[in-house]
């Protein structure tokens, strides 16, 4: 399936798919074509395209990468280790598959963030920088997206998501083009668990179905009043995303990115029937279309405890059963096919991949036996696209509460991403971004 | 015990479960078996209407095929749904096992309670307007009370008591800031719930009437205690616990009093359900790599491995008969219920 706004093309059921070519036949050739304008090729870019699963909440990094068995009770928590590929290294029991593929990426233990809260390190995550003073800096995507420019009528940032993440209070405030302005932002789509495609963007047109449709001028007539009301609404930035969902939807090849059906039903099984696990499938299919930057989200609510607000991995309570239950198998299952995806296509060596979240959580067991939020030690994942895969860098102390070795921050990982996706010393200054950032050499 | 189906013909792979077509494959499907223990298959033996041949078999084969049997017997699993979406805790919603209750995560911010006919094969919410999610269904013996877990506010979980014969419904909230209550279970005389709640820095299990008042402290120990479930005749329940380290299971009397520990693996033994006849008890452990579902006698002794495939089975319940398992099967990715018939 694939859902566009208020249309559905069901490929898989041969109906949808005359629908919406012919009305893409029928748009104006100005929206179609979008801003097509590519800024940087990127010839040295290790990276042509980066994946950015962003594990938004924070997952726990003692109970998954960064396991302290040898701690006593109030901190180890219920679960046992595992052997991984490289000698002496062990996960959380949690995660075998990634055990058995760890020597495909490499692991950061020692990463630090100066915020504490969800909103607030959020923004720090994705820039590198705090919320204030402002501006908002950009996200490392709309940077590389920036830098790259538009490919055809495919966006140079993608996002795919249920929305911008947040939490019960508001969203993240670098989720997107920050100072480069809502020009920047990130191409939002949804994905569900059956790998139903959704474009956000495309549900303004209310009421323009197909079987509503009688012909090519009325279909221009509602395009032509949408873009005015929008116009006299000042939504000029918004107009312009609304002109590249119009444009990718008139090209069949952008169309194609979108559309998870073209996949062999092995390997959308192997990603799992879960939003994220199909996410991270229509992730692998942008960066075959050449998408620069992708982000992936983790799902919005995987456990559906917090009404209207995106709880992620955000586990203050009943962390332990959370984790055994849902969200470490679904990570542990998706993410392991992605690796295994990009690999066997050939492109892992051309593709960046990172994991990670905001900031960890807290190493000695809460009153709720849970885990609370922790900024002061956490953990990445990182593969393919010019990274050494099979390192261990970093390392905390016998708690995992704070890093023994040299403290890696947002703002190297920024930094580290966009040198590897071609935007080197010299663009960041042009851009004047991640000012200060240095490379994580240790990865390379 | 085999695995369920999805192709026909001879040999070849059917979730997961393999049927070698010839000797050499068999020979081949061991070996694999040897040098890559994770990577575990079920071997049949017995291709439909066929019987294995069993001549120019070494000794370690044989024994290997009699291992091999002893996995294999009974049916093939039922497969009692086929939309593949997560879901979990399942639950019979009446004595006469017609209907089960469980949990479909219908979009990702609604884990809704559905009911599946096992007559019909129809399937149906059970609160259709519910806009919050509810979870982990229990359902009194004689079928007169439900209860539930229901989402408050941010992470903020109430339990819900629902008195079916008389219309009402009663809850235990949510204490302060982030908490909530979970795993509700019966007593055998449908006279309180019992339920897991975290504070203190560990997590206990306490009983409450069906009115929601009245709540006892029935476990407190260092570690997290959940997932309690009562032997028909009353006397005891089960329950894992991490007090000593990884999640084991331990029994205990009906007032939670002579705690003992039933299980001793590596890994996590969790969900335990007690047979209706009181005599073994059906759990969850990851004790071999990843999620299956065993049964051992109530005391812990003669532990059987129900199932067997590379992806999670979990959420085990016994059927009134004592002679089927319901169980939440993951395969190819996809999550449904099947009933595997038990030795």
């Amino acid at each position: 399936m694939f859902d566009i706004g208020s249309f559905r093309a069901s490929t898989c059921q041969g109906i949808g798919r005359l629908s919406v070519l012919k009305w893409g036949a029928s748009i104006p050739a100005g929206l179609m074509l979008g801003s097509p304008r590519v800024l940087h090729a990127a010839p040295a870019a290790k990276a042509k395209s980066v994946i950015f699963v962003w594990l938004w909440g924070a997952p726990s990094h003692i109970d998954t990468f960064d396991p302290k068995p040898k701690a006593p009770s109030q901190y180890r928590g219920p679960f046992a280790t595992i052997a991984t590929q490289q000698p002496g290294v062990h996960y959380s029991e949690l995660l075998p598959r990634l055990a058995a593929r760890s020597d495909r990426f490499s692991l950061i233990r020692s990463h630090v963030t100066s915020q504490p809260g969800h909103p607030d390190a959020g923004t720090v995550g994705l820039t590198g920088f705090e919320e204030r003073p402002e501006p908002v800096q950009p996200n490392f995507g709309a940077i590389v997206g920036k830098h790259r420019g538009h490919q055809g009528s495919l966006p140079p940032f993608a996002m795919i998501g249920r929305g911008i993440p947040r939490d019960v209070v508001r969203k993240i405030d670098g989720y997107g083009g920050g100072k480069f302005g809502k020009g920047a932002d990130p191409f939002m789509v949804s994905c569900a668990d059956d790998g139903t495609v959704e474009i956000p963007s495309l549900q303004l047109l209310e009421g323009l179905t197909p079987n509503r449709i009688s012909d090519r001028h009325e279909i221009r007539s509602r395009l032509d009043a949408t873009l005015r009301q929008l116009d006299r609404a000042g939504m000029s930035e918004w107009d312009r995303t609304y002109q590249r969902a119009y444009g990718l939807i008139a090209s069949p090849q952008s169309r194609a990115a979108f559309d998870l059906t073209q996949e062999s039903q092995a390997t959308r099984d192997s990603y799992g029937q879960t939003t994220f696990g199909q996410s991270c499938l229509l992730a692998r299919r942008l960066v075959e279309a050449e998408v620069p930057y992708i982000q992936v989200n983790w799902s919005e609510y995987v456990e559906c405890m917090t009404p209207n607000c995106d709880f992620g991995w955000d586990t203050h309570i009943y962390n332990f059963e959370l984790l055994q239950d849902t969200h470490c198998p679904i990570f542990d299952r998706a993410f392991s096919a992605l690796l295994d995806d990009l690999q066997s296509r050939g492109l892992l060596d051309s593709t960046l991949v990172v994991a990670m979240g905001e900031f960890g959580r807290s190493p000695r067991i809460t009153n709720r036996a849970a885990r609370d939020h922790w900024s002061r030690c956490y953990f990445s994942l990182w593969s393919g696209g010019g990274v050494q895969p099979g390192r261990v860098i970093g390392s905390s102390d016998k708690y995992a509460e704070d890093p023994l070795t040299t403290a890696i921050t947002p703002k190297m990982v920024g930094t580290t991403i966009c040198d590897l996706a071609g935007v080197d010393t010299q663009a960041r200054a042009e851009l004047k971004v991640l000012e200060g950032g240095t490379v994580i050499q240790e990865l390379l | 015990m085999t695995k369920p189906a999805r192709q026909s013909g001879p040999g070849g792979l059917r979730d997961g479960l393999v049927f070698p077509a010839t000797k050499r494959e068999f020979t081949s499907l061991l070996s694999m078996s040897v040098q890559h223990p994770r990577r575990k298959r079920d071997v049949c033996l017995f291709r439909r209407g066929s019987v294995p041949r069993l001549t120019h078999c070494s000794p370690f084969v044989l024994l290997v095929l009699s291992l091999h049997a002893c996995l294999v017997q009974g049916a093939e699993p039922v497969r009692l749904t086929t939309d593949g979406h997560a879901k979990r805790d399942p639950v019979f919603s009446s004595p006469q096992e017609t209907e089960l209750l469980y949990v479909l995560l219908e979009k990702p911010n609604q884990l809704r309670l559905m009911k599946r006919s096992l007559v019909d094969a129809t399937t149906v919410p059970l609160h259709p307007g519910e806009t919050r999610s509810e979870f982990e269904p229990a359902v009194s013996r004689d079928g007169h009370f439900l209860a539930f877990v229901q989402s408050r506010g941010n992470l903020s979980l109430a339990l819900v008591i629902v008195d079916l014969m008389n219309n009402r419904t009663y809850e235990v909230p949510p204490g302060g800031g982030f908490s909530g209550l979970r795993s509700p279970a019966f007593t055998p005389d449908h006279l309180r719930v019992l339920f897991s709640y975290p504070e203190e820095g560990r997590q206990q299990i306490y009983s409450v009437d069906v009115q929601g008042k009245d709540r006892k402290t029935l476990i407190d120990s260092q570690g997290v205690n959940n997932w309690p479930h009562f032997s028909r005749e009353g006397s005891s329940f089960v329950f894992s616990s991490s007090r000593d380290d990884d999640f084991e299971i331990y029994g205990a009397d009906a007032k939670g009093e002579n705690a003992r520990r039933l299980t001793t693996s590596p890994g996590q033994d969790i969900r335990p359900r007690f047979s209706p006849d009181g005599s073994r008890i059906a759990f969850t452990s990851n004790r071999d790599g990843n999620y299956e579902v065993y049964v051992m006698r109530s005391d812990g002794s003669d532990l059987v491995r129900i199932t067997n495939h590379p992806e999670q089975d979990d959420y085990p319940i016994w059927t009134a008969n004592g002679k089927q398992l319901v169980l939440l099967s993951e395969r190819n990715g996809s999550f449904d219920f099947y009933r595997y018939e038990i030795p």
